[in-house]
């Protein structure tokens, strides 16, 4: 019997391969020259950086102590965090995207080949992402004097499959619990929630203080020293299956590879009664809007005003993308607050200019929701309302989220460093009406399901909110710093890039007429 | 008399003609339906009248308004409700009523009155306050419907409205069309189901290859087609093959 036998798990395989690298091709088809270049020098800086250390590391063997593998589990944790984030995101989008789910359920494939499947692509797609990254900065050192840490590969992997059997697990049992209309919600915030620790872990040194997470280093270190850091046999694993050592190798990928099996095969039929669930679900739970009865508002702004509010309120993905932000936030205003109460002035600058930037940021990305990816534009063209009332209306609701994100944090600043709080509140609000103009000048039609990654948006669009958010924090670096004349310098490059970039209303409409 | 509708020499091309050289004229008060194979320009027709695609040439007039020198004038008394429903599926349809009624500048106490009533009439009462995400074509064609008469238009353009529509539904959206004919409005409609256009319209017209092959009332359609007593599927398939032959 041939291995490729249709409806077997090989053959379909082969179809969802390739269906990914059709899907793939058609969007880096839609990128540019921009996008390759870029793509092609942070590899080439990845790659110089990854020669470097393996020529640091060619003699060099990691020591057989408890401080390492307690840093290698930290290291699996973190990677596995990252990887459940995206693997849950992914599990609960499947249930929902029907793509060709009821084709291939209503065939006579198992629904466990059909899961079987979909979730090796999950985490194959996922393994994939940190192959790219650490390709380039390990494989160096592999090929001039380490051929054992293939090993490492092999740990992804079992990461990969392991992660994708929680992402998987939890979206079942989140579907069990509250339900099919709920679950795309909860998983979607909670997979934004997962990385954002992934996030936050990583800035553990920012948010300790320096002082703090150098002794918890140096006691875990002290600990290992003085042989009081015992971990059990299995708590090496990693770091010996990382080394290419064969039994703790074979554990690991076991482990990872068992627990896959084990969730996508007694899954399966579970997962196709839930894909079906979905459908019409969301209709039949859809409970009534609360709230008073109250009046309808009057004319075109706050009409739209609260059109757009509401539905940047209700969407959940785009709620829980934009709470990731806030949450790069923290680290942040930790610094800020931190050195705002001991005086530190160079930290301090540096942390106004990042609130800056990130509101420009976050401003961007909501300005293109409202502006680019609206889901009637037939309905706005066929009315009379004028298009600069539905412009104003639809910025303003981008930017009220990016002042209610940055209240707290500038309420703390001005009771801390009330200079600065001004400063940081002039320039953030400077950079979010910046980027939220640049988004009225250079619009994109889009869907709002690609906001996560920003794939609808102009990418000239989106440099631009980049270049002038960076020259307005650096303005506000500049001022916070005690110098504020020299920040008219970046002010005044800003404010010029800005005028080049404006258009005017029968530019942005001829564009847009060709963008339709 | 100003006419409602007068179309004069429109032309539009894409990458081929759509539209080519159409006079069109429609009378106040009357119910216009446009019937026309897959492709003969009907919507982009429609779409040029209601302001959504610029024609390349010729000349538009809604009740006496230039639609082309001062479209937000003509948009303010016409009503576009395409095939595909223009709605958000995360507003409910209250909120959806809510925010049309604004673009349209109604005074907000009157728009409510009227998306309580239209939502009512609609057999929407019962979802008013929920959201449009999870309801049927149908109850989103009716909800798009309230929102093209929430500022009671002149004038209502509608390209397909019965698709999707069960026979309670069509048949109460028929009622509402008759009725607001009956009351002195106009109403244009495009539908490829014949009968529609047999049992309710005034004067049909008869496009095809993006030109205007006959107008007006069954009877005269007829005597064009040569088909007396026949049906108007038999004088449409007729003088669309004629059309096609020319």
């Amino acid at each position: 019997m041939s291995l490729l036998r249709p409806g077997g798990v090989p053959w379909l395989l082969i179809h969802e391969i390739q269906l990914y690298w059709r899907g793939l091709a058609g969007k880096k088809a839609g990128r540019g020259v921009g996008a390759w270049i870029g793509g092609s020098i942070l590899l080439l800086v990845m790659l110089v950086g990854g020669v470097s250390l393996g020529l640091v590391l060619r003699r060099v063997d990691v020591p057989m102590v408890p401080l390492a593998a307690t840093i290698t589990l930290a290291c699996c944790a973190t990677a596995f965090t990252l990887m459940l984030s995206q693997t849950l995101a992914a599990a609960s989008e499947a249930l929902y995207e029907r793509g060709d789910l009821d084709l291939l359920f209503s065939s006579p494939i198992p629904p466990r080949t059909v899961l079987f499947v979909r979730a090796l692509g999950v985490a194959a797609g996922v393994m994939t992402v940190f192959l790219i990254f650490l390709t380039p900065l390990v494989g160096p050192a592999i090929i001039l004097g380490h051929p054992a840490w293939l090993g490492l590969f092999g740990v992804l992997a079992a990461l990969a499959l392991l992660a994708t059997a929680a992402g998987l697990s939890l979206a079942m049992a989140l579907f069990s619990l509250i339900g099919p209309r709920r679950t795309r919600t909860v998983a979607q915030v909670l997979a934004a929630l997962v990385g954002a620790a992934f996030f936050l872990t990583s800035q553990i040194r920012t948010i300790l203080g320096k002082s703090a997470s150098e002794s918890l280093f140096q006691t875990l270190a002290r600990e290992s020293a003085e042989g009081r850091l015992k971990l059990p046999p299995i708590g090496w694993w990693p770091l010996r299956a990382m080394l290419g050592e064969p039994l703790p190798l074979l554990a690991v990928l076991a482990l990872g590879a068992g627990a896959f099996a084990l969730s996508a095969l007694s899954l399966g039929r579970r997962f196709a009664d839930a894909a079906a669930a979905t459908q019409g679900a969301e209709a039949a739970a859809a409970k009534p809007v609360k709230g008073r009865d109250r009046a309808f508002a009057g004319g075109v702004f706050a009409a739209t005003l609260a059109k757009e509010l509401r539905l940047i309120l209700r969407d959940a993905g785009l709620l829980s993308q934009v709470l990731l932000r806030v949450l790069y936030l923290v680290p942040t205003a930790v610094i800020l607050s931190r050195n705002a109460a001991h005086g530190g002035g160079g930290a301090l600058a540096g942390g106004a200019g990042v609130v800056v930037f990130l509101a420009g940021q976050v401003a961007g990305s909501l300005a293109w929701i409202t502006l680019s990816a609206e889901e009637s534009p037939d309905l706005l063209a066929v009315s009379p309302a004028a298009i600069r009332s539905l412009r104003r209306a639809k910025l303003a609701a981008a930017l009220a989220p990016v002042a209610l994100m940055l209240a707290i944090p500038l309420a703390v600043l001005t009771w801390l460093a009330p200079l600065t709080a001004l400063w940081t509140a002039i320039g953030a609000g400077l950079a979010a009406w910046a980027c939220g103009l640049i988004n009225v000048w250079h619009q994109k039609p889009g869907k709002r399901a690609d906001f996560k990654r920003r794939r609808g948006a102009s990418w000239f669009a989106t440099l631009a909110e980049v270049g002038v958010s960076a020259l307005l924090a650096g303005a506000v670096g500049l001022a916070v710093a005690g110098l504020p004349l020299w920040g008219l310098a970046p002010l005044t490059i800003a404010g010029i890039v800005l005028l080049a970039l404006r258009r005017s209303d029968a530019q942005i409409a001829k564009t847009l007429r060709l963008a339709a | 008399m100003t006419e409602a509708l007068i179309v004069r020499g429109l032309d539009k091309t894409f990458s081929k003609p759509a539209v080519r050289d159409l006079d069109l004229t429609v009378h106040p008060g009357e119910l216009y339906a446009l019937l026309g194979p897959n492709g003969a320009g009907k919507t982009t027709t429609l779409r040029m009248v209601a302001g959504l695609t610029k024609p390349d040439k010729g000349a538009i007039s809604i009740f006496g308004i230039d639609a082309l020198a001062d479209p937000a004038a003509a948009k303010a008394i016409t009503a576009w409700a395409p095939d595909e429903a223009m709605i958000y599926d995360r507003l409910t349809p209250l909120e959806y009523l809510e925010f049309v009624a604004g673009l349209w500048s109604i005074e907000p106490k009157l728009a409510k009155a009227r998306a309580v009533e239209l939502l009512d009439t609609l057999g929407l009462a019962g979802e008013a306050r929920r959201r449009c995400e999870g309801f049927s074509r149908g109850m989103k064609q009716k909800v798009a419907l309230a929102g093209a008469l929430i500022h009671d238009p002149k004038l209502l353009i509608l390209d397909e409205p019965l698709t999707g529509l069960d026979a309670a539904a069509a048949r109460l959206v028929k009622d509402m069309l008759q009725a607001r004919v009956d009351a002195g409005g106009t109403v244009i409609l495009t539908t490829h189901i014949l009968e529609v256009a047999e049992r309710m319209a005034d004067r049909i017209g008869i496009i095809a290859g993006g030109r205007l092959l006959a107008e007006g009332s069954l009877d005269v359609l007829r005597g064009q087609a040569g088909k007396d007593g026949g049906t108007l599927e038999d004088v449409f398939l007729q003088l669309t093959a004629d059309g096609a032959a020319a």
